[in-house]
């Protein structure tokens, strides 16, 4: 379309300005050449600009068309991010309003939702032996002896004992290790 | 692409008026009628710019537009006959 546009505008400008410049005026039939090269290129110059208009609609339509799927996506973003805060505020109101739950809880639960988006690693608050290691401490703080601890929270009495050990020496190494880092 | 389409309707008003010019050379008949036809054009195209406010909202385009084209009107006139005139 665009190629058929540009050569009719060539073949405008020459149908009217070759015969005016080149011809002979002592040619009989000049006139009548000057005349249909002349008629011929307004109706070429016509097409020409017809198609270009035709040409011009259709980008700009085209450019409308982009700045309303921009829009559209611009403003699809700006409900979902809007829903989810919604959503988090609410999570979080229920969590706060739910009774029977403790401080710590709550505010671990908390913790879980706004900060699950923004943590790609693992912490160790998320490690499956961490609330073993809680009640280690628990226990620990509570006075009780490393067999006890073995025994009552890891339930490796027996023969299993001396793997229970390790396994709390382990746990104590691992967890108290990153609380000093 | 709208500047090619305003060139090409520009370039097809240039040559509309070396026709004009054209047929006026073939008789002194037809050079009368279209010295009265220009003449006429011309006070037209002076009576719009005199009333371009009226003329704008009877045509209902913003004036700009309506001066836009009344120069362009008169530049195709004069690049048109000129390119005939001097061939």
């Amino acid at each position: 379309m665009q190629l058929k546009m540009f050569v009719l505008s060539g073949a405008a400008l020459t149908l009217w300005l070759a015969p005016l410049t080149a011809l002979d005026k002592k040619v009989g039939w000049h006139k009548s050449m000057q005349g249909l090269s002349l008629g011929a290129a307004v109706a070429c110059a016509v097409s020409a600009g017809n198609i270009a208009r035709k040409l011009a609609e259709e980008s700009e339509i085209d450019e409308l068309k982009t700045r309303a799927i921009k829009a559209d996506v611009v403003d699809e973003i700006g409900v979902s991010v809007y829903v989810s805060q919604q959503q988090r505020q609410q999570e979080a109101e229920l969590i706060l309003a739910s009774p029977g739950l403790d401080v710590e809880e709550n505010r671990k639960a908390l913790e879980a939702i706004y900060s699950n988006d923004l943590q790609d690693t693992a912490s160790a608050s998320e490690h499956p032996d961490y609330p073993i290691y809680l009640e280690v401490c628990k226990s620990r703080e509570a006075g009780k002896s490393p067999t006890w601890i073995v025994e009552n929270i890891l339930k490796m009495g027996g023969r299993k004992f001396s793997e229970g050990k390790a396994k709390l020496q382990d746990l104590l190494n691992q967890f108290e290790g990153e609380d000093n880092d | 692409m709208k500047a090619m389409y305003l060139v090409n309707y520009f370039v097809a008003g240039c040559i509309a008026s070396s026709l004009l010019g054209w047929i006026a050379s073939l008789h002194p008949m037809s050079f009368r009628a279209i010295a009265f036809l220009t003449a006429a054009a011309f006070i037209a195209w002076g009576l719009c710019w005199l009333l371009d406010f009226s003329v704008s909202g009877w045509l209902k385009i913003p004036v700009a537009n309506l001066q836009a084209f009344l120069l362009a009107g008169l530049a195709m006139a004069i690049i048109g006959a000129g390119v005939f005139l001097c061939s």
